[in-house]
């Protein structure tokens, strides 16, 4: 990746300035490093707000630019966040608990101190045993590792015998549907070793940094955010451009053609759900510390809908219009859904955003299919007149 | 001589409709062969056999200096292998530029790994450049395929077929929605083509069978049923049976 890159796609320099300035601008007006006019919570549903706009470009590569409607990308998502989960849960359980065990008069054994934590993470399901999936969970390292590798070789694995079998179209977002449902529930079981619909908890809290303010925690977390963010669009436009753009693209737009000129399609398919799999699992793993806990509700097929349809009202096959998607359907849905809207009153019926937020978006969306299809970014092709 | 691609008693059903019946067909390493039939004679899916994009139920279909069968390979093997198609229909990726479409159909490690690594080099540019001379589309490079003319989009598919620098070209209909001075043209790119490769061209227009002046081979329901120069098969009567349509009288 060389200046030249840059020359050749200016939007992307135009987007890390954007990122940079709004990254200042926060954390300037925020209450640990600034004047104090952004709250901590509002921080971090912005830095929340950043790692949706990373699962959507990932969504917009895999759709809009390989032509491939997972409906699934949220599981990825959330599997991320379940690996980086287990760690912060399990390491700051050791600490609470090696700290009051301190107190006693004999020193506690190690396996004191094991079926403790157990008995502290796994009371709420009836157990105190350590499932065999929290193996690595002491080890910040080996989750982290989970947060790329699981997602990737779920993807591998599923997109294999998907796109092998040459399964197309809505028959394959119907497959990531179902695999997303499957997960869900699987998870919701008392017995999966995650908690069951309790989830995991207690997210914001960082393990040994305790006397760090929960204001210096969001803006750590929201700087991190961004920096993925933009790291993660220089990555993914530098994919779709050039020679591995073309063939996505060309995949997208007639995938038997680009098998007639050579091109092993599957391999690219397979490629591009795995990597962006990947992707959205390093997003989750940086949202759910922010949003304090995860639940399988999380992975509900819904919310892989939902990315969908921020990318589409962002605007597919453009990277911005993902992220433009992103950020204001759902910091809108916030709006909406947290009662910042005023109801409306037409004297015989109150409109009430908690429950109309839906119906609204839904019929945006379909008004963007049906009039917009290029989506809100499409606005910029208005504003800028693209050399060829 | 060896043959570069011999086809023999291939037969293709469609729910019980038989498309191809019994075909045999053989190809030379360097040949201009144009197939002619009415519509429905099975011209394309022989092509599709061919690329495979349709399997046979019976018959083989040998390539090569080394005798590979096609059948067991995919798609996009066989296009590895150096067999490179024109559609009836032009296809080319309407919303990518002329240039971008050229680049992807050029000779060039096929891998994802290798095209995501892919650099632009003086001579691939001047590859590219060479086939849009030759297709006419020099100053098109930078247009949106899209924008093309229904010609010019055939041209851009020929020129696709001739990056890619296949061993064997089958062209289906290559000059439909041309004007006489592009069907010219088109006669001589396939003929200039032809001296290194075997190209096999479909075309309804005996005016520009007659231009491409080689070897026809004479396709109905599905089996060969002429073969020679093309005053030959149009002397032969059961053809032009076949062609004013009294062979189901
Ligand atoms: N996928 C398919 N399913 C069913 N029937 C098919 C299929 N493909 C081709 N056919 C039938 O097989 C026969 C041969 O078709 P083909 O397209 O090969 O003819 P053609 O010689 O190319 O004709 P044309 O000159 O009109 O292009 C036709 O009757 C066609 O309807
Ligand atoms: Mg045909």
């Amino acid at each position: 990746m060389t200046a030249s890159f840059f020359a050749r796609h200016p939007s992307v320099l135009w987007f890390l300035l954007c990122l940079s300035l709004f990254t200042i601008l926060v954390t300037l007006l925020s209450e640990a490093t600034g004047v104090g006019l952004i709250s901590t919570s509002f921080v971090k549903t912005l830095g929340k707000t950043l790692c949706l706009c990373l699962v959507a470009i990932a969504m917009d590569v895999v759709w809009g630019y390989c032509g491939i409607l997972s409906l699934g990308h949220f599981a990825f998502f959330g599997i991320g966040g379940y690996a980086i989960g287990m760690w912060l849960m399990y390491a700051r359980t050791e600490l609470i608990v090696v700290e009051s065990l301190s107190k006693q008069v004999i020193p506690p054994t190690p396996a004191e101190i094991s079926d403790a934590i157990g008995n502290q993470i796994f009371g709420v399901v009836g157990s105190a045993e350590f499932p065999w999936i929290w193996g690595f969970a002491d080890s910040l390292f080996l989750q982290l590792l989970m947060v790329v590798l699981v997602p990737g070789l779920l993807a591998m694995v599923f997109g294999w015998l998907a796109f092998r079998s040459r399964v197309t179209g809505v028959y394959l977002s119907i497959l990531t549907q179902a695999m997303t449902l499957a997960l869900a529930l699987y998870l919701f079981q008392n017995d999966s070793g995650l908690r069951g619909n309790n989830g995991l908890s207690g997210l914001q809290n960082i393990p040994g940094y305790q006397d760090v303010s929960q204001a210096t925690v969001s803006i750590i977390f929201f700087i991190a955010s961004a920096v993925a963010l933009g790291a993660g669009y220089v990555f993914f436009a530098w994919i779709v451009s050039g020679k591995m753009g073309s063939v996505v693209k060309g995949i997208r737009d007639n995938e038997a053609r680009v098998r007639f000129l050579g091109y092993h399609v599957e391999s690219y398919k397979l490629f591009i759900f795995t990597v962006t799999a990947v992707v959205a699992g390093i997003a989750g793993a940086l949202y759910y510390p922010q949003a304090g806990i995860i639940n399988p509700g999380e992975i509900a097929p819904i919310a892989s809908i939902y990315l969908a349809v921020w990318v589409a009202i962002g605007g597919r096959g453009r990277l911005y219009g993902a992220v433009i998607g992103a950020a204001f359907v759902s910091l809108l849905s916030s709006w909406f859904t947290g009662g910042g809207a005023p109801d409306i009153n037409l004297g015989f019926y109150v409109i009430q955003w908690t429950d109309w937020w839906l119906v609204l978006l839904g019929l945006s969306f379909v008004a963007v299919t049906l009039f917009f299809p290029k989506g809100i970014g499409g606005l910029f092709d208005y504003l800028v007149r693209k050399p060829s | 001589m060896s043959m570069l691609l011999e086809v023999s008693g291939v037969t293709v059903t469609f729910d019980g409709f038989r498309a191809i019946n019994n075909l045999s067909i053989n190809f030379a390493p360097t040949e201009l062969r144009a197939i002619i039939g009415p519509n429905g004679a099975g011209k394309t899916t022989f092509m599709d056999i061919v690329t495979g994009k349709t399997k046979p139920d019976e018959g083989t279909v040998i390539w090569g200096d080394r005798n590979i069968s096609l059948l067991g390979l995919s798609e996009s093997q066989i296009a590895r292998e150096g067999i490179g198609r024109k559609f009836q229909k032009p296809t080319v990726f309407e919303a990518q530029t002329v240039r971008q479409n050229l680049a992807m159909a050029l000779k060039t490690p096929r891998g994802p790994f290798a095209v995501l690594m892919h650099k632009k080099t003086k001579s691939n540019g001047a590859r590219i450049e060479a086939v849009a001379e030759q297709i006419g589309l020099s100053d098109s490079l930078t247009r949106i395929a899209g924008e093309l003319s229904h010609g010019q989009k055939q041209w851009l598919e020929i020129g696709m077929l001739l990056a890619q620098e296949p061993r064997l070209m089958l062209v289906d209909e290559p000059a439909a929605g041309m004007t006489p001075e592009e069907r010219e043209k088109t006669t001589d790119i396939l003929k200039e083509a032809a001296k290194t490769r075997a190209v096999v061209v479909v075309e309804h227009d005996m005016e520009f069978v007659r231009r491409l002046d080689c070897k026809v081979t004479v396709l109905h329901e599905g089996a060969v049923l002429a073969e020679g120069s093309l005053d030959h098969v149009t002397s032969n009567p059961t053809v032009i049976d076949v062609y004013l349509g009294r062979a189901h009288a």
